[in-house]
């Protein structure tokens, strides 16, 4: 069988992002971080456009940057003001897009672009993002391995973190910072508005299956890497941008996850 | 050698002249606080008192404004220290939507049982044995932390303490989220531990009934330590409006006598 040589792109960049960001994202959502994702993946419009306007051929390095330094402002303002989590990553969530909308309606012909950065397009995968892709998920792999201990630990008690001898300060730094970049770098795939699904979605169904955290770590890089996959191979043939279909492709798993949970369930209280 | 100092048992808490001030406000205002090595006792005062404050500056998680904290005779707390000594906290902040068993949430605090990502349970519990035989949670092994009852998560959060044999032992506020029939079952198992492991237990709490019982001495703070002493000396009532002040809401502690006298 012929396989097209931007569909392998694709459908490896899936296979390295897909995983990763189930294994990260069992932490965002029990660190209540989703919305924090969803900040820093807007923030990446104005990265692009950014990109656009410097003349760049490809906006990736622009984009991890300018999500990078608005993660950086979250944590900054968060600890200079007294000002809400959710107020600030509002702010800087519509302050980015607004600047990145701005920018591209100055640059001519860059319209069109918008659209795949706002949904994904498996065509504008290059073989610099699938390489960066294996990259990031080398090393945001192992540094998440290494540090399982002490994330479980700052995830069930900070302060009880710091007293087992945890830098909490560093590792929170630390997390925030791959995180970042694994979202920014996922964006190709699903798109900005939709990015936050594959971090969000993968861990809460496997959160209905799992009876352990290593289960649910398992299973919730298992659900990415088969959602981000599959939703990739669905979306050529139904001509269709690929980030709505690997979210559908993960609610779907995540309904045959309920269903699952509640058989399991079932099952346990019959006699 | 000198008579007095030779009675003098070796210091596990030694805090002298302690200011904190916070968003402004002095909160703890010249505290001194001397808690022998091996014994059980409660720090006790109301709400706004700087106990969360003091706990704090003990456990390293508050810088002083002045003063100094020296812990098990070696000095302020630092990462040498706090390996020697266990915390436990009122409650964890884990959301539901995280998977962790109390088997690992154990096993994530010992350095032996750091590979329990893949190692088969029965290996890691018979590194655990000990404690959790000890704590009585065996039978929670398997349960999410985060579906516990405050009971149960406070022997947990005990358990978990234990395994580095402290030296010494914070509990803030522990029958916070205990019901009633519990919590004497609960002090009888810290009890339990602190004769057998022979270690010093500071209990923080404004529950003042369960003092009585369980610790062999007392420190009513607010602002100061305003007095100190065995249950009975320090649960007099002179005392204790030293202690709660104005702020004193009755709600706050249960003993055997009225305050109408005493003018607030």
């Amino acid at each position: 069988m012929d396989i097209e040589p931007f569909m392998l792109r694709a459908v490896l960049t899936a296979l390295f992002l897909g995983p990763l960001c189930g294994f990260i994202g069992v932490f965002v959502t029990a660190r209540r971080m989703s919305f924090f994702s969803d900040t820093v993946a807007h923030a990446a419009l104005a990265g692009v456009a950014l990109g656009f306007w410097l003349g760049l051929p490809d906006p990736t390095v622009p984009m991890i940057l300018f999500s990078l330094v608005i993660a950086g402002l979250i944590l900054w303002l968060k600890e200079q003001t007294v000002l809400l989590n959710d107020t600030i990553m509002a702010l800087l969530l519509s302050g980015s897009v607004a600047l990145g909308m701005v920018i591209l309606s100055l640059l001519k012909g860059y319209r069109g672009e918008l659209d795949r950065y706002l949904f994904g397009d498996i065509l504008s995968v290059g073989w610099g993002d699938a390489a960066l892709a294996l990259v990031v998920l080398i090393t945001v792999g192992s540094v998440l391995f290494w540090k399982l201990n002490a994330l479980a630990l700052l995830t069930a008690h900070s302060d009880l973190a710091h007293v087992s001898g945890i830098p909490v300060r560093w590792l929170n730094y630390g997390f925030v910072a791959l995180l970042t970049v694994t979202v920014a770098l996922s964006i190709r795939l699903l798109g900005i508005i939709l990015v936050t699904s594959l971090v969000v979605i993968p861990p809460a169904a496997a959160r209905n299956l799992a009876r352990s955290l290593r289960q649910q770590i398992l299973l919730s890089l298992f659900l990415g890497l088969i959602g981000a996959s599959g939703g990739v191979i669905l979306s050529y043939p139904l001509n269709l941008p690929s980030g709505p279909c690997i979210t559908l492709t993960l609610v779907g798993l995540f309904i045959v996850s309920l269903l699952g949970g509640r058989l399991q369930r079932a099952h346990q209280n019959a006699p | 050698m000198d008579i007095a100092f030779r009675s003098q048992k070796p210091a596990a808490v030694e805090v002298q002249d302690l200011h904190v001030r916070l968003g402004g406000n002095p909160v703890l205002r010249g505290v001194n606080l001397r808690i022998e090595a091996g014994r059980m006792v409660a720090l006790i005062g109301p709400n706004g008192s700087g106990k969360t404050t003091l706990l704090r500056c003990l456990l390293g998680l508050q810088k002083p404004d002045s003063g100094s904290v020296r812990l098990l005779q070696e000095g302020p707390p630092g990462p040498g220290i706090l390996k020697r000594m266990g915390y436990v906290p009122q409650r964890l902040q884990l959301d539901p939507s995280f998977m962790l068993t109390v088997r690992e949430f154990l096993a994530i605090r010992r350095p032996l049982t750091a590979s329990w990502f893949w190692r088969p349970s029965r290996q890691i519990d018979a590194l655990l044995h000990e404690a959790v035989g000890e704590m009585d949670v065996t039978r929670l092994l398997d349960r999410p932390v985060a579906g516990l009852s405050g009971g149960q998560l406070q022997r947990v959060l005990i358990c978990s303490s234990l395994l580095n044999d402290p030296e010494l032992l914070l509990l803030d506020e522990p029958t916070a989220g205990v019901d009633t029939p519990g919590e004497a079952d609960f002090y009888e198992l810290i009890a339990e531990v602190h004769r057998r492991r022979r270690l010093t237990v500071v209990l923080v709490s404004h529950d003042l009934s369960m003092v009585y019982r369980h610790a062999s001495r007392v420190f009513a703070l607010n602002g100061v330590i305003c007095c100190e002493g065995a249950p009975e000396e320090v649960m007099n009532a002179e005392s204790l409006r030293q202690a709660y002040g104005i702020h004193f809401t009755p709600y706050q502690h249960q003993h055997p006598h009225s305050h109408g006298s005493h003018g607030h």
